[in-house]
């Protein structure tokens, strides 16, 4: 019975001194793995983003380029 | 007749923005995360239906500009000119997408490997189609060769498509076209294949906007010349 609480007294400060020892670790795997998804969604949206501005910045072009040409053939009609 | 296909057009690409905020919707809320990549495999829905467009876009600038070519028909030309255009637009979300993606996956923004390098290469030969034409003092000369650009850059597309395949390649294989079939989550493939109805519909009537102006153009060059 001595000896098992003596085995059991051991494994209890092994287990309390490793999780001592790798709550830093832990926490900074934590740590990074928050930055990672931040820095992911941050990229997500930014991918987004630019091709949308792509997109509507060449609609927007065609719609300038289109008002100028029609207001010259107006011109040239009137 | 470019007002007729402007409205037309403008229908289209109005419904291809409906369609692409169904797209942003399942994308951000509805397509689960991709266990292994995370939340950066998300980009994959937008970046894979721009290649498509671009690659589509490209084939269209070298059938028409082949047309163009064999037959003479300035329609063809102007076909060619307003897709390159927009080839060149898609193009360039592939190229400023996909190094946000590969700086999370690979840790780097670019790398020169053969996919990357040849879809770099295919948007100089396109940036180049432009500055063909711009480039000779006779117009007619400018288009035959910018014709001949168009059709002997598409060759490129292919090459592109095959190089992950035949290459030491670090850029994911297909996962859709495959001789097996596509190897994604059913819910996946429907947001991928949302996102190609999506901007090809935005593309196909951008498309009509832009030879419409093209066609605009040059009847306004043709009057001024006669007066």
């Amino acid at each position: 019975m001595r000896r098992s609480m003596k085995l059991f007294g051991s494994t209890m400060v092994a287990i309390v001194t490793l999780a001592a020892a790798a709550a830093p670790l832990v926490a900074q795997a934590e740590e990074l793995g928050q930055q990672t998804l931040g820095r992911a969604y941050w990229h997500v949206f930014l991918a987004y983003a630019i091709a949308w501005i792509f997109i509507f910045g060449w609609i927007i072009s065609i719609a300038r380029r289109l008002g100028r040409v029609e207001k010259s053939l107006g011109n040239l009609d009137g | 007749m470019y007002k007729r296909t402007g409205w037309i057009g403008t229908a289209t690409a109005l419904l291809g923005v409906a369609l692409s905020v169904l797209v942003l919707w399942m994308v951000f809320f509805w397509v689960p995360t991709e266990a292994n990549q995370g939340v950066i495999q998300r980009i994959f829905y937008m970046h894979v239906p721009a290649a498509w467009v671009a690659f589509m876009a490209f084939g269209i600038v070298a059938f028409a500009s082949a047309v163009y070519l064999w037959l003479g028909d300035e329609r063809a030309d102007m076909a060619a000119v307003a897709a390159a255009e927009g080839g060149i637009i898609f193009t360039g979300i592939v190229l400023l997408t996909g190094p946000l993606w590969g700086k999370i996956a690979w840790g780097t923004y670019w790398t020169w490997e053969p996919r990357l390098t040849l879809t770099l290469l295919l948007f100089f030969i396109y940036v180049g189609y432009f500055m063909v034409r711009a480039a000779t003092e006779n117009p007619e000369k400018g288009k035959r060769f910018a014709a001949v650009v168009g059709i002997v850059g598409a060759l490129d597309i292919p090459l592109i498509h095959v190089s992950v395949l035949w290459f030491r390649s670090l850029h994911p294989e297909p996962v859709v076209l495959k001789a097996e079939g596509p190897t994604l989550d059913p819910d996946m493939l429907t947001t991928l294949l949302t996102g190609f109805l999506a901007f090809t519909v935005l593309f196909v009537g951008v498309l009509m906007l832009r030879y419409g102006l093209e066609r605009a153009e040059r009847e306004l060059n043709l009057r001024q010349v006669t007066g």
